[in-house]
């Protein structure tokens, strides 16, 4: 009981830091930027707000159109009961696994594209286009990065990786280890449409991906898209840290352990958002064509992680 | 193996991979100026690594050879590249032969060879360094590759640097450096070896007027 | 027994009956009611032998004898009752399409034919899977390809169609030889003697005609299967046949290419060295990433069909080598994993292949095209096949909780066992398999919103587009049949794999090491390197997608919705012509690939005559070198020629000359039968 009680909890937490985990980089990239930006909060009450206007629905769109930011919301909160947020072995440990995880997150993009095609608008179509080639090749990458972390654990399941990670810490400085971060890093940064692949701010410019497929989107709809994309960048967070660095997750159900994790998760998304506010702000949007150059280096480097986690046995 | 070795073991890995991390990065970039940066970066990596080397085996002398890598390679070489790179005029390695992200993935596969090439080797090895073995061998091939494939002179010739780079690293892992007048003689080679180098891309870049080898084959008519 | 009569008949009665009744309603209904009742009766009949019984064995029947003095010989065991079950469920599904798809050809084509071929070529894929000899199999082979010959030429009056049929039919006997020999070779030269008999005589070969065996078996199957370099007829006669006979051979006829690689390597040669797998591996992992790379390009929805049939083959294929490579290894769990993992996308590909054909079908009978940069808007026009076509797209791009997601979750967790192997030579072929795999499920789903977001989504692009209505109520039926069966294949793993475990304990030395998997809800990878439940997830989507507009409601968020016009720039009014295009969605990729595509791409601008500020049009045609047609075949031909012209010496056209060949013919026939 404790345990559904527990994934309950911790979907209820992802929910509930998300907003504030974007609002965090966008006030962070705004001090660098000498400006002084927006409160972290100011994503809720933007919630707020979009839940309480009115949708505008293009007349050219189908019933897909609206049904899509349910379907990628509930894929993406799907996610988070399944990703160890605060404790592992989670009770959905066995309803599935890293691969799960990543078709799962598909499944949403899936839509989302659908969903950019629909009102029939140019830049839906490009936005559409954009986010499943970019998807398209980052998959091997993705894979390759669970390949390394599961031979590295004997499992592809989150709760065992964590475990096995927690049981031997030398492993941690283990190039195969840094090597698959590095990668799995830059993937996140594809993923969710960070610098320098896509500029998450932009809301009109002929580079924009994300923003390009969700242009049509308001009122609660758009809420929900843009929760749903609070939550992936929070799970690919959650993911980087907590299987690469497993400290502070709770292996016991007690509340103290619970919340040494939950202070631990914060103090790592938190570090994980300044580094990407840094990188953000120091570096400039790569050209749509460059973008797979930069993933062919992320593939290398995941290709080198399982080399040296697979050949050196 | 206690703790000292296994550290160590791991810090040579550790170094190693950074190391082939910036032969890498080279394949990535584009402009002269990032590729020398990051040949620059490795030079440094690999000038630590020798340090680490030297503490964990015990080795003095490979605190000299650091400091002479340290001074020739990441900040004589460099600076003598800059200033070539501003003489001949700053051509982009815009199209190289094979195209980056090939570049990256044949690279990858590279290392893949390397690690089976030197299985048999890492196998008997007692070192604790020989977990760090496969990425110098891979080192190596990178640097062959970014000469082979890319067409700017002066591009290749951070390759063959890159490549030495390799050479010197294996060299490290496998003996804690040979001995150190045949190291220094080394340096002697790469150092005359790039000036002729420099002088040659100086008479191509007159001669052309652009320092992309493929305009070597009009030599032949 | 009984079903097997009824199965017969019933086809039998079919292709009788199509060719008396004729070009009427009468001749369609009498077709499809054979066919349909032959695959339910096939169906069954699988469904029963598969079904474990009271002794917990599978029901085997025995070898009998089909008609006397033929010596075809006919049996049913754990691989044959599976594959018939794929005949049955696709047959089902496709007779009951054909019967209203089949009147746009009423008065045009030759109706007799398409109703009978279609029976003749269902019941020669039943008698496939259960030939058990080499005579029964290679007749029925023939049978089915030339059936299938005649299908894909029902619009005989297309050079297209023809074009397409011609390349058909030389592959398949170019492989079609290679089986012959194989066969010849594998029962020393008795084509009569039983599968059994074959089975002791394999084992007593010498590995180097094993080898030879193997290898002629590969190429044979593969011609069939479509694995590159051996698929270019695929993708030329799978889309000019009618919609449901390309279903029909996308879905279950390149499956008999697998079946017949299980049956001969893995069941009667046993098991083989290391490389035969690597072989398999290889070539199934190059047919999946280039098969979804021409799919990618192309932008007619049925040829883009054909192309992803190549690239689940090669997903299958993936599966099939990395189970044979375990298997070479001993490594018995991981090897039944990977074979279960290729078997399960068999029939989950049939499954959603079929029903995309039958949607494309749909389209193409509503719109009269097939071109996808003139459909659109598609979904308010035509709901259920929109429905049906977008099932059949999620499950094809893996994504959860549908069937290809369970069978490529499968595959990908034999393949991560791929450190258990000893060699590192071969074992680095794992990851790297790995990663072929993922860039292939994510190309697909690439190609799949492509695919329906361009045909069905948005405004229509061309008038008939615009005027397009819903399919008859037997095509929207046997699509949601198909539907159902993708999603039911998906959510019901846990019965499903330990059926296909008990399929393949009794091939190879498989039969040593039964497999047990956990019949809970997860699936178990072994040693539980990895669980998953489809189910599960199926059901927690489920729940969320009612969950979250309940929570919303409670929470009285503002739920008005106002319909107004796209946002175009400021722009009012958008037209078709505004919209994304299906080459314009695949171009970032077209780029990212060019090394491969090697796109040549022509611009012709005519301006106006009085100024040349005003275009008056502009025409842009791009194509991509077809790599496989230009450097393989063409040198083959050019050489088949060449051999041609030689042998044409021959023909001087004296009768004398004639005679005297003959004379040296039977001179040398006579020297070599004293010997």
């Amino acid at each position: 009981m404790t345990g559904y009680l527990l994934e309950i909890g911790q979907a209820l937490l992802a929910l509930l830091l998300a907003p504030g985990l974007t609002g965090f980089i966008r006030w962070v990239k705004a001090r660098l930027q000498g400006r002084r930006g927006a409160p972290p909060w100011q994503p809720y009450y933007d919630l707020r707000k979009l839940f309480g206007k009115d949708v505008v629905v293009s007349k050219n769109a189908s019933w897909l159109f609206r049904f899509a930011p349910y379907m990628i919301f509930a894929s993406t909160l799907a996610v988070t009961m399944i990703v160890p947020l605060v404790a592992a072995p989670l009770p959905f440990d066995a309803v599935g696994d890293l691969l799960a995880v990543v078709y799962l997150l598909l499944l949403g993009t899936f839509f989302l594209a659908l969903a950019g095609l629909d009102p029939g608008t140019p830049f839906g179509g490009m936005g559409a286009s954009r986010e499943m080639t970019i998807a398209a090749i980052a998959e091997p990458t993705i894979a390759l990065a669970i390949f390394g972390l599961a031979v590295g654990a004997g499992s592809t399941n989150l709760g065992r990786i964590v475990a096995q990670t927690l049981a031997n810490p030398g492993g941690v400085i283990n190039p195969g280890h840094l090597l698959g971060f590095s990668a799995l890093f830059i993937v996140m940064l594809a993923e969710t449409g960070r610098m320098p692949v896509d500029n998450p701010s932009t809301h009109l410019e002929l580079t924009m991906i994300h923003e390009a497929m969700i242009l049509e989107y308001s009122g609660r709809y758009l809420a929900l898209i843009e929760w749903a994309a609070a939550l992936k960048l929070l799970v690919f967070f959650s993911l980087l840290s907590n299987l690469f660095l497993p400290w502070g997750v709770a292996t016991a159900l007690t509340p103290g352990a619970l919340g040494v994790a939950v202070i631990a998760l914060a103090l790592k998304l938190a570090a994980l958002a300044v580094t990407v506010a840094v990188l953000e702000t120091r570096l400039a949007k790569l050209r749509l064509f460059r973008v797979p150059e930069l993933l062919a280096v992320s593939f290398v480097l995941a290709l080198l992680s399982v080399t040296s986690s697979f050949l050196l046995r | 193996m206690n703790d000292h070795d296994t550290l160590f073991a791991q810090l040579s890995t550790l170094s190693a991979s950074l190391v082939l991390l910036f032969g890498i990065a080279l394949l990535w970039r584009r402009s002269l100026g990032a590729y020398i940066k990051a040949f620059r970066w490795q030079s440094l990596v690999l000038s630590l690594a020798f340090v680490m080397i030297g503490y964990f085996g015990h080795d003095p002398e490979l605190y000299i050879i650091a400091a002479a890598l340290l001074a020739l390679k990441v900040f004589i070489i460099p600076w003598y590249l800059t200033r070539l790179q501003m003489r001949v005029g700053t051509e982009r390695e815009v199209q190289p032969y094979v195209n980056i992200a090939t570049s990256l993935i044949v690279a990858g596969l590279l290392v893949m060879l390397a690690y089976a090439i030197t299985r048999p080797l890492v196998m008997v090895s007692k070192l604790p360094t020989r977990g760090a073995i496969p990425l110098a061998v891979g080192l190596i091939f990178v640097g062959l590759f970014v000469i082979v494939s890319r067409r700017k002179a002066l591009t290749q010739i951070v390759g063959f640097l890159v490549l030495e780079n390799g050479i010197a690293l294996l060299a490290a892992l496998c003996t804690y450096g040979i001995p150190l007048i045949v190291e220094l003689g080394v340096f002697l080679d790469v150092l005359m070896g790039f000036l002729v180098m420099q002088i040659i891309v100086y008479h191509i870049s007159s001669t052309f007027e652009s320092i992309d080898v493929e305009q070597l084959s009009q030599l032949k008519h | 027994m009984t079903l097997l009569i009824l199965m017969v008949t019933a086809y039998v009665a079919g292709a009788v009956g199509a060719l008396l009744f004729g070009e009427g309603a009468a001749g369609r209904g009498v077709a499809s009611f054979g066919a349909a009742v032959g695959s339910g009766a096939g169906l069954a009949l699988g469904l029963t032998a598969i079904a474990p019984g009271e002794s917990g064995q599978m029901l085997i029947l025995a070898p009998m004898r089909l008609l006397p003095l033929t010596g075809m010989m006919l049996r049913l065991d754990g691989l044959s009752a599976f594959f018939l079950i794929i005949v049955g469920l696709i047959g089902l599904a496709v007779a009951l399409y054909g019967f209203s798809y089949s009147t746009a050809y009423e008065g045009r084509y030759s109706l007799r034919m398409l109703g009978a071929m279609l029976n003749v070529l269902l019941l020669s894929l039943s008698m496939q899977v259960m030939a058990d000899n080499a005579l029964t199999f290679l007749i029925v082979w023939e049978a089915m390809s030339l059936s299938a010959y005649w299908l894909v030429l029902t619009e005989n009056d297309k050079g297209e169609t023809v074009r397409a049929a011609v390349w058909y039919i030389a592959m398949t006997h170019a492989g079609f030889a290679a089986l012959v020999a194989m066969f010849l070779l594998l029962s020393g030269g008795d084509l009569t003697a039983s599968f059994a008999g074959m089975r002791e005589n394999a084992a007593a070969l010498s590995p180097a005609m094993r080898n030879v065996i193997f290898l002629l078996a590969l190429f044979g199957f593969s011609t069939k299967a479509g694995v590159v370099p051996l698929h270019v007829w695929l993708p030329m006669a799978h889309p000019v046949a009618p919609s449901h006979v390309s279903a029909l051979m996308s879905g279950v006829v390149i499956k008999m290419g697998i079946y017949g690689l299980l049956r001969v390597a893995l069941d009667l040669l046993g098991s083989g060295p290391v490389w035969w797998g690597g072989i398999v591996l290889g070539a199934g992992a190059v047919s999946a990433v280039l098969g979804v790379l021409y799919a990618l390009m192309e932008h007619d929805l049925k040829r883009l069909l054909a192309y992803h049939s190549v690239e689940n083959i090669g997903i299958i294929l993936i599966g099939i080598g990395s189970g044979m490579i375990f298997q070479s290894y001993g490594l018995m769990a991981l090897a039944s994993l990977g074979f279960i993992g290729g078997l399960y996308h068999t029939v989950n590909h049939a499954a959603f292949k079929a029903l995309l054909f039958l949607g494309a079908g749909s389209v193409l009978h509503a719109t009269h095209t097939s071109n996808m940069e003139k459909m659109g808007g598609l979904i308010k026009r035509m709901p259920v096949t929109a429905f049906c076509f977008l099932i059949g797209s999620a499950a094809i791009s893996a994504l959860p909780p549908l069937n290809g997601f369970a069978s490529e979750w499968i595959i990908f967790q034999s393949l991560l066992g791929g450190f258990n192997i000893p060699k590192p030579e071969v074992a680095v072929m794992m990851p790297i398999a790995v990663g072929m795999l993922a860039l292939t499920s994510g190309l697909a789903a690439a190609c799949f919103v492509k695919a329906f977001g361009i045909t069905f989504l948005a405004i229509p692009r061309s008038g008939e587009a615009g005027k397009a209505s819903e399919a008859p109520l037997s095509m929207r039926a046997a699509m949601v049949l198909l539907a159902l069966a993708c999603v039911a294949l998906g959510l019901t793993p846990f019965i499903v794999v330990p059926a296909l475990g008990q399929v393949i304990a009794g091939l190879g030395h498989l039969s040593d090491i039964p497999v047990r998997f956990t019949l809970g809800l997860s699936l178990d990878s072994p040693n539980g390197f990895g669980r998953m439940s489809p189910t599960l997830i199926g059901a927690g989507l489920l729940l969320l997608l009612a969950l979250v507009p309940m929570v919303m409601l409670l929470l009285r968020v503002n739920w008005k919705v106002r319909v107004g016009e796209s946002w175009g720039c400021g722009r009012l009014g958008q037209t078709p012509r505004m919209e994304y295009t299906a080459t314009a969605f695949a171009e970032p990729l077209r780029r990212v690939f060019a090394e491969l595509y090697r796109p040549t791409r022509e611009l012709t601008i005519d301006f106006h005559p009085e100024s040349k500020y005003f275009v008056q049009s502009i025409e842009y045609r791009s194509e991509i070198t077809p790599w496989f047609e230009k450097y393989l075949y063409e040198p083959c031909l050019w050489l088949v020629r060449l051999l041609a012209t030689v042998v044409r010496r021959l023909q001087s056209g004296s009768l004398n000359a004639y005679l005297v060949y003959v004379t040296i013919a039977l001179v040398i026939l006579l020297l070599t039968a004293r010997i």
